[in-house]
């Protein structure tokens, strides 16, 4: 048998614009001609950030890079590379970045392919159980290269030149955090990692702990370093009991090896790592509400400022990064703040992991370029919607985001262009709804979920949270009334602007997105007493079609006689009688009965 | 004065001494995905068919546990490297599918096609 190959052509903007499609042409032309076409395959990558190279070709096994490749090249690619395995060393770049080591595995599946793994670099590739596995990707040379020839003014600098914004949802510049942490004059600073991940159907930071624990202990050895600080915390929900694990195993390890603990690696820095539990309130996400949480206080927010770089964890300078933030920070000490401001959008720099969920064909964890489109990662990366459903609306940023519709669809994913259309980056949740899915039930849903997580320290959102549930809960129910709507618009806007933290001002955006982006459906239930998906029980009715055969099937389950008819003959619903629990609809074997 | 650097470059060279000396240029290696979602699709019982495999005397064979690579719904995932060859990667894979992928792949080096992940 002849041997297999795969060449990944980079498809990334700027290679784009180097042509790689007709790159592509010529090597389908090219491999037809030594009839290779079923021996060897070829795929389109994202960005493979190396782009001043581009366009770039990679061939696996191997992973042989060829940089700046003309058309001219290619026979002589085919013919030496692939017919007599024999590269062609001319062409060849050695690059060495690290998240490279993820696409030697992975690179030809085409859900990764189009993806770029920065902060997930290792996740899936190494055993996050060993620190050998750790050490042999370059793991804790960010932190010793640090210790050796740089100052912390430089670390600081360096991350400020990177462009990287927190990455926990709000998007506040790292290195300006780092900056005015480092700047406060104190005998002791605090450095946490909030792994406190709460939104529903988020899960990176989980996996990324689980996958790597090793990377989020070395960001944050390099982050105390910046900033003078002896001391880090890791908060993180007690019920991820496998990622808790894993990170006490790597803390000791990392102890063991003299990554943490008194003089690391001989030098004068000393960086301690404590893991505290969180019991799992969603409002324990917020900064000031964790650092009371970790003080042994009920986990409440407190008005900001001060804020926590001025006075947070016991009154101390604080500096506090998600998970997804410190996993970045080894890449960019290593592989440089101007390659990792190369990639992404004029003011969001990096890649984002999402956790793609809902009704799409492939879920699952996805890191992405800044400025990827939702339709990229939704159609070419998610593979669009099973089933033959319609794509209704993408929800991002989990219970503090919002809906958008399909005409938002060709948005790319940066801070500001998502605010723009309505919704927020946040920490990476992202749930696509089908059209089997009602708004107002949705909304409905994460409103219920904030409403149960708020602390109850602020009116607005204590309150407030809870009469917009009332209003939602009557839409769906049939009872709305005209000013419902209004009503709900007001109070939205009301909370966000007058609650204490972010969980209140956010709490409104599924509802205030959703009767923006899908208004129709808020005024079908309101006025026309329908729900179009058939979610809101109250607000569709069963009926018996002609497909019906008379077998009673029906009947017999219906506990409050609604079903009526004549053996073989086709059975009727009364609608006065019927409760909606839809027992007759699961009976049927024949398809018989609609939701109407 | 030995610099962190220096040290750390060091530290590696031994950790990958250490990782090789467990088997690491076996001919093959296999991981299987063991976080909480792998976990809970079945990978605690793939991992043991494979530990087995080995403890019964499956020789050249590097076995590993590893994260979460982020493809859900084709959980549990195995991947199968060999040096010089695209590395397989199968999914959904159940003790059945272990044995089978011993058997066939490690044993004979006939990749299964119909769980390989495209």
């Amino acid at each position: 048998m002849k041997k297999e190959y795969v060449i990944t052509l980079c498809d990334g903007p700027t290679c784009m614009r180097n042509r790689s499609k007709e790159l592509k042409s010529i090597i389908q032309e090219e491999l037809q001609r030594h009839n290779l076409l079923d021996t060897v395959r070829i795929m389109l990558s994202g960005c493979l950030g190396m782009c001043s190279k581009g366009p770039i070709l990679i061939i696996n096994p191997g992973y042989i890079i060829y940089g700046e490749v003309s058309l001219k090249d290619i026979p002589e690619i085919i013919q030496q590379h692939i017919l007599k395995n024999k590269p062609v060393a001319r062409l060849i770049i050695e690059e060495d970045h690290l998240y490279n080591r993820f696409f030697r595995i992975f690179g030809d599946v085409k859900f990764f392919g189009k993806q770029m793994r920065i902060a997930l670099r290792n996740c899936g590739i190494i055993d996050p159980e060993k620190v050998d596995d750790y050490l042999s990707v370059r793991g804790y040379e960010a932190l010793a290269k640090v210790l050796t020839d740089k100052t912390p003014p430089q670390v600081i600098a360096e991350i400020k030149k990177s462009g990287l914004r927190g990455r926990g949802g709000a998007g506040f510049p790292t290195g300006l955090k780092w900056e005015l942490t480092a700047k406060e004059k104190s005998d002791e600073k605090f450095v946490i990692c909030n792994a406190d991940e709460g939104d529903p159907g988020a899960f990176m930071d989980r996996s990324t702990i689980e996958g790597d624990p090793h990377t989020v202990i070395e960001g944050m050895c390099i982050g105390g370093y910046a900033i003078g600080a002896y001391k880090g915390i890791i908060y993180i929900r007690a019920e991820y009991s496998l990622a808790i694990n894993r990170i006490e195993k790597a803390v000791a390890g990392a102890y063991e090896n003299g990554f943490l603990g008194q003089n690391i690696l001989g030098s004068n820095f000393s960086f301690d790592i404590e893991i505290r539990l969180g019991a799992g309130a969603f409002v324990c996400g917020e900064e000031t509400a964790l650092i009371h949480s970790i003080e042994g206080s009920r986990g409440m927010p407190r008005p900001r400022p001060p804020y926590p770089s001025v006075e947070g964890l016991f009154g101390k300078p604080t500096l506090i990064n998600n998970v997804e933030t410190w996993a970045n920070i080894p890449v960019i000490v290593l592989d440089g703040a101007d390659w990792f401001s190369s990639i992404g959008t004029e003011k969001s720099k990096g890649t984002k992991v999402f956790a793609l969920a809902g009704k799409i064909s492939n879920t699952g964890l996805v890191e992405v370029p800044m400025g990827t489109t939702l339709r990229e990662i939704i159609y070419d990366i998610g593979e669009g919607i099973p089933n033959g459903k319609k794509f209704k609306a993408v929800q991002t940023g989990g219970p503090s985001g919002g809906c958008l519709s399909e005409e938002y669809l060709d948005t790319p994913i940066d801070y500001e262009s998502l605010a723009k259309a309505g919704s927020i980056m946040g920490s990476g949740g992202m749930i696509v709804i089908d059209e089997d899915s009602c708004m107002v039930n949705m909304a409905k849903f994460f409103l219920e979920f904030t409403q149960n997580e708020s602390c109850g320290k602020c009116t607005p959102c204590r309150e407030g949270t809870k009469r917009m549930l009332e209003i939602l809960t009557r839409i769906s129910t049939g009872k709305g009334v005209a000013e419902d709507l209004d009503k709900l618009q007001r109070l939205g806007m009301m909370i966000k602007k007058s609650s204490l933290c972010g969980l209140g001002q956010s709490a409104p955006n599924p509802v205030l997105s959703t009767l923006k982006n899908f208004r129709d459906e808020y005024e079908e239930h309101v006025f026309k007493k329908h729900c179009r998906a058939h979610v809101c029980k109250q607000l569709f009715n069963y009926a018996i079609s002609d497909k019906c055969i008379g077998c009673g099937a029906c009947k017999k389950v219906c506990p409050t006689e609604a079903i009526s008819g004549e053996l073989k003959q086709q059975y009727l619903i009364k609608q006065n009688k019927c409760i909606q629990c839809g027992n007759c609809f699961k009976a049927c074997k024949f398809q018989a009965i609609n939701k109407v | 004065m030995v610099t962190p650097l220096q040290k750390i470059k060091k530290k590696r060279a031994e950790a990958i001494n250490r990782i090789i000396s467990k088997g690491y240029l076996s001919s093959k290696r296999v991981y299987v995905g063991m976080a909480t979602c792998e976990i809970a699709a079945g990978s605690k019982e793939v991992m043991q068919v494979f530990q087995e495999a080995v403890n019964g005397g499956l020789t050249d064979v590097y076995l590993s546990q590893k994260g979460c690579a982020g493809r859900c719904n084709l959980e549990p995932t195995v991947e199968v490297v060999e040096e010089g060859k695209i590395p397989v990667k199968y999914g959904k894979i159940n003790p059945e599918r272990a044995k089978e992928i011993i058997e066939k792949h490690i044993k004979k080096g006939q990749v299964i096609r119909d769980w390989v992940i495209k």
